[in-house]
């Protein structure tokens, strides 16, 4: 997929990547975070298809930009990247409906909760967040970033971070306790 | 039940799950605070179950297959030569390298400044602006305006040193100067050379002139002076061009009349 991302079908990427003038660095940036940004486009458009285009566009860019004399410098510009395109993507599909999403505090019976959820309930759930909480949840549930580097890749003040994060909490577990209702403790 | 501060709570509410760690000191208080507070190890739970169920967003075979045995690091490596050749290396560069040339030049002024030198160059400036027409005609030798400027002007140990003492003058004058107080000035005509002689800075505490050894040369706009002090008072040979062009002058001795 790399290859034909970056347009090199001939040779595989394996013998590519470690040609003296490859994209190495670029994709070095991203290597561990690959799976993870993957992830995160997942999150954030809730559809597999859609989160794998933008994870091959992500990286193409990322390749054009190498080819160039300007590889991304960071991970966060990974991410970065993606975030905008999935926005783009998003705002062009079905848009969910936004009205006063019902609170609860988080539970401890949660984990139960939550280990009855598949993966893509997750995602939907997340991706049909509005902005900017949907971008805050995805990112902050990857577990990959502090709260500096996501204020920083949202444009996010710190209340404002941390409101979208509580709110979502208490509105997932809302979801939760009507999805998956909690077990009657004996 | 104790509450957190509204800081710390907003900071709680983004607390490192498991893999992320704790940017800073305020982050540790307030997650170390928090765990003391009802309902924040539900938190943590329910954060971390969200996160496992997140790490378990099943991946692309494609994607885990590509990268899954590479050793890679994090970050674009950069060799040194692209380092320095960054433009914002190369503008700092170019900055500390006209800082230090500046610093360098304005080091090596103090090291060669002597007492008077602002007035000396002042005088440069006198010296390039002067018109011959400016001075009193006066053909003789620099060495008997001394009985001049003492006679006339009332002007003590104005006198001309002897490796110019025997040069043809042109033209004389004597005026009030505000810094330099009463200057005579001399026209040569060699090398349409002028000659500065006013009183030497005072020490502000002992009230003493204050002195040097040697000659000492100064540059300004083309024009070079070579001063010396003697008796309270300083005498500068200025001529337009570099030191070479006063050297032969202040080398050679004296002839004894």
């Amino acid at each position: 997929m790399f290859t034909r991302a970056v347009g090199f079908d001939h040779i595989s990427w394996r013998r590519y990547l470690h040609r003296p003038n490859s994209l190495l660095p670029v994709v070095s940036v991203a290597a561990q975070n690959l799976p993870q940004l993957y992830r995160f486009c997942f999150l954030m458009t809730g559809e597999a298809s859609k989160a794998q285009d933008i994870f091959q566009d992500t990286l193409r860019e990322a390749a054009f930009l190498a080819a160039n004399g300007e590889p991304p410098a960071d991970r966060c510009w990974f991410f970065r990247e993606a975030r905008w395109r999935c926005l783009d993507v998003v705002a062009h599909g079905v848009q969910p409906e936004h009205g006063a999403s019902e609170l609860t505090e988080v539970s401890p019976q949660a984990p139960e909760q939550i280990e009855q959820l598949e993966p893509e309930q997750l995602a939907i759930w997340i991706s049909a967040a509005p902005e900017p909480q949907r971008s805050a949840l995805a990112l902050y549930y990857l577990d990959e970033f502090n709260y500096r580097e996501m204020m920083s890749m949202l444009g996010l003040k710190l209340n404002e971070l941390s409101r979208a994060i509580a709110s979502g909490r208490r509105e997932f577990q809302a979801w939760l306790n009507a999805t998956v209702p909690a077990a009657a403790p004996e | 039940m104790k509450r957190l501060s509204r800081g710390l709570r907003t900071l709680a509410d983004c607390a490192p799950i498991a893999n992320a760690k704790a940017p800073d000191r305020r982050m540790r208080t307030a997650v170390s605070r928090a765990k003391r507070i009802e309902g924040f190890g539900a938190q943590q739970s329910f954060d971390r179950a969200v996160a496992k169920l997140v790490q378990a967003t099943p991946v692309s075979p494609e994607i885990q297959e590509w990268f899954a045995n590479e050793k890679m690091a994090e970050g674009a490596k950069r060799n040194w030569r692209k380092t320095a050749l960054h433009p914002a290396i190369l503008a700092i560069g170019i900055a500390l390298a006209v800082i230090a040339v500046v610093a360098w030049i304005k080091f090596d002024e103090q090291m060669h400044a002597f007492p008077g030198t602002a007035t000396a160059k002042k005088l440069l400036n006198v010296a390039a602006m002067t018109r011959p027409s400016e001075l009193e005609p006066m053909q003789t030798e620099a060495g008997t305006l001394n009985d001049l400027f003492f006679m006339k002007y009332r002007l003590e140990h104005y006198d001309v040193p002897p490796e110019f003492s025997q040069q043809r003058t042109i033209g004389v004058r004597v005026f009030d100067d505000d810094e330099a107080g009463q200057v005579a000035q001399i026209s040569l005509a060699e090398k349409r050379m002028q000659l500065f002689l006013f009183p030497a800075r005072r020490d502000s505490k002992t009230g003493q002139p204050e002195e040097f050894e040697g000659w000492r040369y100064i540059e300004q706009e083309g024009w070079t002076g070579a001063v010396k002090a003697r008796k309270g008072i300083l005498f500068m040979a200025a001529v337009r061009g570099t030191k070479k062009d006063l050297a032969p002058y202040l080398a050679t001795k004296p002839q004894l009349r």
